[in-house]
């Protein structure tokens, strides 16, 4: 049985490795919700094999609203070879397995990178629209981010101090794609100067007594209840004056156009504590 | 042995516990200045050392003072009323069972819409567990047997308590089984002390009475009944104080094992074996106890901070092995 097993899968990698060369994927697997979010502005709808069930849950993806229909993968790798994808898109750091074992049937696997700057985000939108054959589409989308990054107001003199408080109470350090955003909308991230620990976590005490202008609160307004909300709901944060600007994850999770979403909310944040 | 006298031991154990409240309340993340930040405070200066100390050290040290005085009050009561030494809230499952009860009422989203919820969720869930045990102790059953339903139950409480944090929506939910099992007191508030401190104080009350009836009870339940100790009434407020103190500190700090067990054996041979006097003696022991491994973790160079339950484990773990060893050997 299980050698049958194994038998068939072969057969089904090698069918795959052979149809790969065609120049367009027309069954294309996500196993990555930025994946998902990337291939919904990107490829044709009927080009989409299936995506994560994260796409679907509006909290985290901002394509919940488009994806109705298409199905969805838990990145299981018995779920996958079946859908005989010619293209599976996955994060470099996610569903390890999977991807292993994808590769070694011959599947085709393109592995997205975590950028860290808006220009590393843009350039990679632009591989992943070339790779699925939609060069324009790509252009068209990583411009987009690119523009709205730069129809930011120029920073305030001299620059606010922000900190970034997630649940968890995990920050944003030097090197982040979220520490670049700070940076753009002209904001003075003290965690850079303030080295969390190697996760980077902060206390409520550490960050109440680096006095940021801004607190930047990376939480979903009617999140299910957990602990690691409670960090953001701290009294002492509450009672320091610092600006509050709200950015959800979904804004700036994931190297998509909607960085310039959180970028704009960052730079009115920045603004309104310098009238 | 020449034996300290009670009242003296425990203005001894008070001052401890006043002297380690006070290191508790030095010991940060940050430097502040302590007497600045209490001047700002007492005149209504609106400081950043005011914020700090009020909304955050405070809050912790009371916390720490509050859960470790309810553990080892609550060892010092069950010990006493069950007759048996290895009778800790941690063990037979009482806490296990609070911090479902707490789960519960948090994460359903309950606790939010009626803050007081979370603490008496762990209250229902600690009253159950003791009721059961007791209900078990009392038909004469020997160590091994209440040991081992409170196995059971501790088991039971932490598979339900794992299955409600898996069925929760929060993504956060499930790796926060290691706060409700292991215990912290890192970043509470005010709103914990002010949610938790009043049911304590009245679990407290509840049990402190009983130090008369438990004093009695080592003669045994006849002889105690004929001293005039309404038993009924003395396993109620037990079990009722247990489960307002225990159940309002697991459910603002998690279940932190073993300083119910390790006090009142430390403390036992010093009041002179009497299971009355062993119960104030135990509560400043737990206060001392539990602050003492709370200022542990944040000296420790380890980041993020242990749990708090970690600590007393490691202290209380090889007590408990030793304390079987000894049993052992007496049984044979």
């Amino acid at each position: 049985m299980i050698i049958r097993t194994v038998f068939c899968l072969l057969a089904v990698g090698a069918s795959l490795a052979a149809g790969a060369a065609q120049a367009k994927p027309r069954r294309i697997v996500s196993l990555n919700l930025c994946a998902d979010e990337l291939l919904v502005q990107l490829a044709d709808r009927d080009a989409i094999a299936s995506l994560t069930y994260l796409a679907r849950d509006p909290r985290g993806s901002t394509v919940a609203g488009q994806v109705g229909g298409i199905p969805v993968n838990h990145g299981l790798a018995e779920e996958i070879v079946p859908l005989g994808p010619d293209l599976v898109i996955a994060g470099a750091f996610t569903t390890r397995t999977t991807v292993a074992l994808l590769k070694r049937l011959g599947v085709p696997v393109m592995e997205l990178d975590v950028p860290q700057t808006p220009e590393a985000a843009a350039a990679q939108i632009r591989a992943l629209a070339d790779r699925i054959g939609e060069p324009e589409r790509g252009e068209a989308l990583a411009g987009a981010l690119l523009a709205g990054l730069a129809r930011l107001p120029p920073p305030p003199q001299p620059p606010p101090t922000a900190v970034v408080v997630r649940p968890n109470g995990f920050t944003a350090g030097a090197g982040s794609m979220a520490d670049a955003l700070l940076a753009r909308a002209g904001l003075d991230n003290l965690a850079r100067r303030h080295p969390a620990d190697r996760m980077g976590q902060l206390t409520v005490e550490e960050i109440v007594t680096a006095r940021p202008d801004v607190l930047v609160i990376d939480a979903e307004p009617g999140a299910p209840p957990a602990l690691a909300q409670e960090v953001l709901r701290h009294p002492a944060l509450a009672d320091l004056k610092a600006r509050r600007v709200s950015v959800p994850g979904r804004l700036w999770a994931c190297a998509g156009p909607e960085l310039a979403d959180a970028a704009t909310r960052l730079a009115a944040g920045a603004r309104e504590t310098r009238p | 042995m020449s034996r300290l006298p009670y009242p003296a031991l425990l203005a001894g154990l008070a001052a401890l516990t006043a002297a380690l409240l006070a290191a508790s309340v030095r010991l940060g993340y940050t430097p502040l200045d302590i007497p600045a930040a209490l001047s700002d405070l007492v005149h209504g200066r609106d400081s950043l050392g005011a914020l700090v100390l009020l909304q955050l050290r405070l809050p912790r040290a009371l916390l720490g003072a509050g859960v470790g005085f309810s553990l080892g009050l609550t060892g010092a009561v069950m010990q006493g009323l069950m007759r048996n030494s290895l009778a800790d809230p941690g063990i037979v499952g009482v806490s296990g069972a609070a911090a479902l009860g707490a789960v519960l009422a948090f994460y359903s989203g309950l606790s939010n819409m009626f803050a007081l919820a979370l603490p008496l969720g762990g209250l229902a869930g600690a009253g159950i567990a003791t009721a059961l045990l007791l209900a078990l102790a009392r038909t004469g059953t020997g160590t091994s047997l209440l040991i081992l339903a409170g196995v059971a139950l501790n088991s039971l409480a932490g598979a339900l308590t794992a299955l409600a944090l898996n069925l929760s929506p929060s993504p956060y939910a499930t790796l926060e089984i290691v706060f409700w099992l292991m215990g912290s007191l890192s970043d509470r508030s005010l709103d914990h002390v002010a949610l938790a401190l009043p049911l304590m104080a009245l679990g407290w009350a509840l049990m402190l009475r009983t130090a008369r009836g438990l004093d009695a009870l080592t003669l045994g339940e006849d002889t105690a009944a004929s001293l005039g100790v309404n038993l009924r009434r003395l396993r109620l407020a037990a079990i009722g104080g247990a489960a307002a103190a225990v159940g309002a500190s697991v459910a603002v700090a998690g279940a932190i094992g073993f300083v119910g067990l390790v006090v009142p054996h430390l403390l036992r041979p010093l009041v002179g074996h009497r299971p009355g006097r062993l119960l104030l003696a135990s509560g400043f022991g737990g206060a001392a106890l539990t602050l003492a491994a709370d200022c542990a973790v944040r000296l420790l160079p380890i980041r993020p901070e242990l749990k708090l339950g970690v600590v007393t484990a490691l202290i209380g773990a090889p007590f408990f092995l030793a304390l079987l060893w000894r049993l052992r050997r007496e049984a044979e």
